[in-house]
This record gives C-alpha cells, sequence and structure tokens, in this order.
C-alpha cells in the first residue's frame, strides 16, 4: 500500500525528453500513461524505477524520498515492453526470481508462486521455459513475475500491445479484476488511447516532454485541455478546422479559412471567445457531435417540438464516403470546402455525393488556440 | 533450381569434402601406422604405407620414459591453469567493456586488448625470458608458463566474452534489479547463464592453445617443467630421431583435447554462432 509522488522530473539524453513533471498516484489507483510512441513514457518508469538517472526531481512513495536508492532497494515492479523473461529459468522459476531475491523460505515461494500462477491462468505452464509459452502466457509470467513480489509501486509498460485483440481483451479484462493491482499505486504505460480510457483511474496524456493534461477519461474526453489531448482520444477522431472568429455577441462566428463553412458560437462558449476575437483559432467537433438530420429538416432547424435534435444549427453537406463498421457508421461529408467526419447508425445507407443536412451540437464543440493548443473555454 | 541441379551441387559439394578429408586425415592415418612400426622400417626413402611388421608396444616403450607421463601431466596442469586464469579475467573484462565501457574510449581499449594478440609472438620471445627470469620463482615454473599464456589468452577471452556479452539484453538484468537482486547477484542469476555456452567456447580455445604451445615453453622451461610438445623431440637415439616414438606420443597427447572437444562439441557451436545471429 504505497503512494507515488513525482516531483519535477527532468531526464535527457541527448536533448531533454521529460521536462519536469510533476504528478501524484494515489493509493489503490491505476494511472494510466497515454501518449504517442518515443515520447519518453517509457522513460519516466524508468526514472521510477530507479534505472535511469534523473537530471532533477525526486520520487517519493509514501513521502519517502527513493530518488537515490538504487532499484533493487526500491520496491518497486516493473514489466517491460519486452516482457524481459529469463530465457534459461523456467515460468515457475521466473515468477519465484522476486522471492528468491528476498531469499525467501521455499514452501513460501511454491505457495505463493502457485496462487499467482493460478490467478493469471499459467499454473499448468509452471514447468515450461519462455521460448515454449504463448505470447500471451509470457505477458502473464512477466505480470506473475511483479505481482508475486507485492510491491510498493507497479509500473506496467505497454503490457499488452503486441499482442493479438482476443487475449488482448482477455487480459484487459483481468487487469480490471486483479485485486493485488487495484491495492497498490499503479502506473500504466501504453500508446492506445481506448485501452486507456478503458483501464485508468486517472489518465494523463503525455506530449513532447510533460504532461498534457491529467484527468479521468470523461475529463479528458470532455474537456480537452489541448488540442493534442483532444486529437488523440477518440476514434473517429476529432475534425479539426482552421478558423476565425467574427462577429461579436450573439451573432459570433467561426468562420473556416479559405473555406465557406460559418458554425455559430454556442452561448456557452461566447464569454471565453470573446477575448481572443480575430485571432486564429482551431474549432475541434467530434463526429458524434454532428447528427446526420431526417430529409425533411429544413436549414432553420429541426421542426416539430422536442426531439433530441431540436433547435440544433444545421449544415448542408455533400456525402464524400461512407463506412459502415458494424457497432457505429462513418460519413465523411464535405460542406462549404471543409471534410467533415460524422458518426451515425451503422444500418444508415448514404450514396457518394448524396446531399445530407448535419445537425451541429454547437455545446459540445471545442475552439483551441491556433498559437499555444490551448482549449480556449476551459 | 530443378532437383537435377540441387543434386549436381550437393555432388560436387561432397567431393571438395572429400578431398578436403584426404588431405587433413592422411597426416593423422600416416601418424598412426609409423607410430606401429618397427625402428628398422621408419627412415625407408620409399616409405610404406602399411607396416610390415606391427610394433604395439611402441605405446608402452613411450612411457619407460618417466618423463613422458610428467610432461603431459605438466601440460595438463599449464593449460587448466591458464584456462581457467584467462576466462575468469577475460569474462569480467569483457562484461565490463560490453556494458559499462560502449563509448569510444571503451571501443578502442577494446581493440588494444585484443591488438596484443596481433604481433608475431617471437617478437617478445626474448623480453619475456628476462622478464620472467626477474621473478622469484624464475622462468622455468608452472606459474610463469601460467602467465605468460595470458598475454594470448586474455586478449581473446576478453574479445569473444565482450561479443557474447553485448548480446545478452541489457533488460534482463534490469529486471533482476528491479527483482531485488544486486549487479552481483543479477550477473551471476541472469547473464552468466546466458553467455555459458560462449565461454565453453573460449575456454576450449583458450585450451588448446596452451595445450600446444612450443615456442615459448622450450625457451623458458626444461627442466623443472616440461610439457609435452618440448618432450616430443627428445625421443632420440644417438642422431636418429624415433618417429616411431615421436608419433605414437603424439597420437597420446592427441587423447585429451579430442576427448574434450566431443564432450563439448554441442555447447562449442552454439557459443561459436551466439554472437553471429541476433535472436
Amino acid at each position: 500500500m504505497a503512494r507515488l509522488e513525482l516531483q519535477g522530473i527532468c531526464k535527457g539524453f541527448d536533448e531533454p525528453v521529460l521536462d519536469r513533471i510533476t504528478l501524484t498516484v494515489e493509493e489503490g489507483q491505476f494511472f494510466v500513461l497515454v501518449g504517442p510512441s518515443g515520447i519518453g513514457k517509457t522513460t519516466l518508469l524508468r526514472c521510477v524505477a530507479g534505472l535511469e538517472r534523473l537530471d532533477a526531481g525526486r520520487v517519493l512513495v509514501d513521502d519517502r524520498d527513493i530518488t537515490d536508492l538504487k532499484p533493487y532497494h526500491r520496491n518497486v515492479a516493473m514489466t517491460f515492453e519486452s516482457y524481459a523473461l529469463y530465457p534459461h529459468l523456467t515460468v515457475f522459476e521466473n515468477i519465484a526470481s522476486p522471492l528468491k531475491a528476498r531469499r525467501t523460505d521455499p514452501a513460501e515461494i511454491k505457495r505463493r508462486v502457485g496462487s499467482v500462477a493460478e490467478l493469471l491462468r499459467i499454473d499448468h505452464l509452471l514447468d515450461r521455459r519462455p521460448h515454449e509459452v504463448s505470447g500471451g502466457q509470457k505477458q502473464r509470467t512477466a505480470l506473475g513475475r511483479t505481482l508475486v513480489a507485492r510491491p510498493d509501486v507497479f509500473l506496467l509498460d505497454e503490457p499488452i500491445s503486441h499482442l493479438d485483440a482476443k487475449i488482448r481483451h482477455e487480459l484487459r479484462r483481468q487487469f480490471h479484476q486483479l485485486e493485488d493491482l487495484r491495492r497498490v499505486a499503479t502506473v500504466y504505460v501504453t500508446h492506445d488511447y481506448a485501452e486507456a480510457l478503458s483501464l485508468g483511474d486517472r489518465i494523463a496524456v503525455m506530449g513532447h516532454g510533460g504532461l498534457e493534461q491529467v484527468g479521468t477519461a470523461r475529463e479528458l474526453f470532455e474537456q480537452p485541455a489541448t488540442l493534442f489531448v483532444a486529437r488523440h482520444l477518440g476514434q473517429p477522431s476529432i475534425n479539426e478546422i482552421a478558423c476565425a472568429l467574427e462577429g461579436d455577441g450573439d451573432g459570433l462566428m467561426a468562420r473556416a479559412r479559405g473555406a465557406d463553412l460559418r458554425v455559430p458560437v454556442a452561448p456557452r462558449h461566447r464569454q471565453g471567445l470573446a477575448a481572443v476575437n480575430g485571432t486564429p483559432v482551431t474549432l475541434g467537433i467530434r463526429p458524434q457531435h454532428l447528427r446526420v438530420l431526417p430529409p425533411d429538416t429544413t436549414p432553420d432547424g429541426v421542426p416539430g417540438e422536442g426531439g433530441a435534435d431540436a433547435g440544433l444549427p444545421v449544415i448542408e453537406a455533400r456525402v464524400e464516403i461512407f463506412e459502415a463498421l458494424g457497432a457505429i457508421g462513418v460519413l465523411l461529408a464535405e460542406a462549404g470546402g471543409v471534410s467533415l467526419t460524422a458518426l451515425t447508425s451503422p444500418d444508415a445507407h448514404f450514396e457518394p455525393g448524396q446531399p445530407v443536412r448535419l445537425g451541429m451540437e454547437t455545446g459540445a464543440f471545442h475552439y483551441f488556440s491556433r498559437e499555444t493548443g490551448q482549449n480556449l473555454h476551459l | 533450381m530443378g532437383e537435377t541441379n540441387f543434386r549436381v551441387v550437393r555432388i560436387v559439394l561432397l567431393a571438395f569434402l572429400a578431398v578436403w578429408l584426404l588431405f587433413t586425415l592422411f597426416p593423422l592415418y600416416f601418424m598412426l601406422v609409423t607410430s606401429l612400426k618397427p625402428v628398422e622400417e621408419i627412415n625407408r626413402m620409399v616409405p610404406t604405407f602399411w607396416p610390415e611388421s606391427f610394433r604395439p608396444g611402441n605405446y608402452a616403450g613411450i612411457f619407460a620414459d618417466p618423463g613422458s607421463l610428467k610432461s603431459l601431466i605438466d601440460s595438463l596442469i599449464v593449460s587448466f591453469s591458464n584456462t581457467a586464469l584467462s576466462l575468469f579475467l577475460g569474462t569480467l573484462a569483457g562484461y565490463a567493456l560490453a556494458r559499462w565501457m560502449r563509448g569510444a574510449v571503451g571501443e578502442n581499449l577494446a581493440f588494444f586488448i585484443l591488438s596484443n594478440r596481433m604481433f608475431p609472438p617471437v617478437a617478445i620471445l626474448i623480453p619475456m625470458f628476462f622478464l620472467f627470469d626477474a621473478t622469484p620463482w624464475g622462468t622455468d615454473s608452472y606459474i610463469s608458463l601460467i602467465l605468460l599464456y595470458l598475454v594470448f589468452n586474455m586478449p581473446l577471452a576478453t574479445w569473444l566474452m565482450m561479443v557474447f556479452f553485448r548480446d545478452t539484453p541489457r533488460e534482463l538484468e534490469e529486471a533482476a534489479y528491479l527483482d531485488g537482486y544486486t549487479p552481483l547477484r543479477a550477473f551471476f542469476k541472469v547473464t552468466l547463464p546466458l553467455v555459458l555456452p560462449g565461454m565453453i567456447s573460449v575456454a576450449m580455445l583458450c585450451w588448446i592453445f596452451a595445450w600446444n604451445e612450443y615456442l615459448f615453453a622450450n625457451l623458458l622451461t626444461g627442466s623443472n617443467v616440461k610439457t609435452f610438445p618440448v618432450h616430443i623431440p627428445t625421443f632420440t637415439l644417438g642422431s636418429q630421431t624415433l618417429w616411431n616414438l615421436v608419433m605414437a606420443f603424439s597420437l597420446v597427447a592427441m587423447i585429451p583435447p579430442v576427448t574434450l572437444f566431443i564432450i563439448l562439441r554441442r555447447y562449442m557451436v552454439r557459443g561459436l554462432s551466439l554472437g553471429v545471429v541476433k535472436g
């Protein structure tokens, strides 16, 4: 049981990789660190594990400063992206390794390895060597090796990224259920945003050098602090439209640059955006916030009273591509010279070139500064 | 490629192999028949390729000289001690070079160590003699010969072990650190077992060098210590070399290396290919 705290961690190799990273992982929290490849996620884990020396900053576990402790004195367990199983040892010996290091009694080792292996459903493989088991089983072995140690902090580096879809789902479910992982501070690294949203109690999105935003899945999705976060979370990804703001008061509009698309700014955004009127912004529209309206709608809005679509501003568009992807349909449409992605039901049918009307949930749109990428109305 | 073409290639390769075997095995065959010939038969101008009369007693004869057995024992002492020392030092040095000196300094140092093996041994023959003559134990001792062979074997062992260590993933050691092993324990638990096949190959190469070495052994030693290559030329009668005894003794001296090679062959092949393919 422990709480992990990072204070102003800096680490660079030839150029800075981590720049003043500060974050806290509470006891029992499943903290997911997500970001594109090569951004320094693994480096951050290695810093916590003690495999890299920090250029600056401190690592604390339960307010105990472990910055200068050697990795073998930290009681921090880590799985490696490559699994790093000892090829000359059996699955049993691999899992037992941390206990052997602590010179645990052999009977106790047997009991604990047995229970961990049972939990991970690899108890029938204990006599095999790593090259004799499948990728998913290797991953479980690596996980078993960290679980058995009962560390203060768990560091999991892309634990399921290299497995095929079916095993990924199974292991993902297992991560949800593993009590041991739910009791200590866990930092889970992945480049897969869906995995991050599904697993994390709290999620940190990592960009170049630092953390773009830290929050729950819902916060990150609904209130992305930067364009970077908005761009990487969500499938299909967010529509980005380069805009300039014009008009004022109730008439405040975002006009797409070099195109004939005008989007009215929702009342809740007007105040924040009035201050930056005239400067270039990026309008972010999630595909699910563009509704394909029935053909009988008028350009002024949806007829009839009530209904989910009532009162939405409408734009005219022309279908470019429609993809039915099983659970959802993805519509690519062109409106006023801008390509937009919208989410539909999968059983809809669209022909290329067909005119459609899109209802815009402008209240859920995001406006980002073109210069800094910051969300302008948070 | 057609079935026939494949066959032709196979036959050509087998023919090459046959010729090659002829060249390598004939000397061995001639050693064997010579070792079984009586003295009168060994110096014929037209040699016999099959002994006219067999003298298996030659093999007993070589051990009539008590120096014969002692020379084999001396050789074993020197070669095994030197191999152990070369391997110990080479493994530690190779590990240090592979893990902690990856920069230009390390590269140059490693190459410098290897280059020690490249100059002609004769060049240091005399200096080495005086060097060991100045030691308390003198030239004619086990320890001198054992240390001297380090000049040749340690660079080889260091270089090869460095290559083997470079091929073992560092992450395995890091995983061991996180398991709670100190660097020394991690080294013995994880790294060393992985380079063991390589170590066995290195041991064989060092051992064979020390076993067969003649030049330095002949100059430095001779009375207290006498390795078998130095003992071989002593099978003479007046001015006549007793080739049958020389050959018999040489064949006996081949038994240890051949036995070792057969026992360790499996590991050796693995070790020699260890650095070749990443995998």
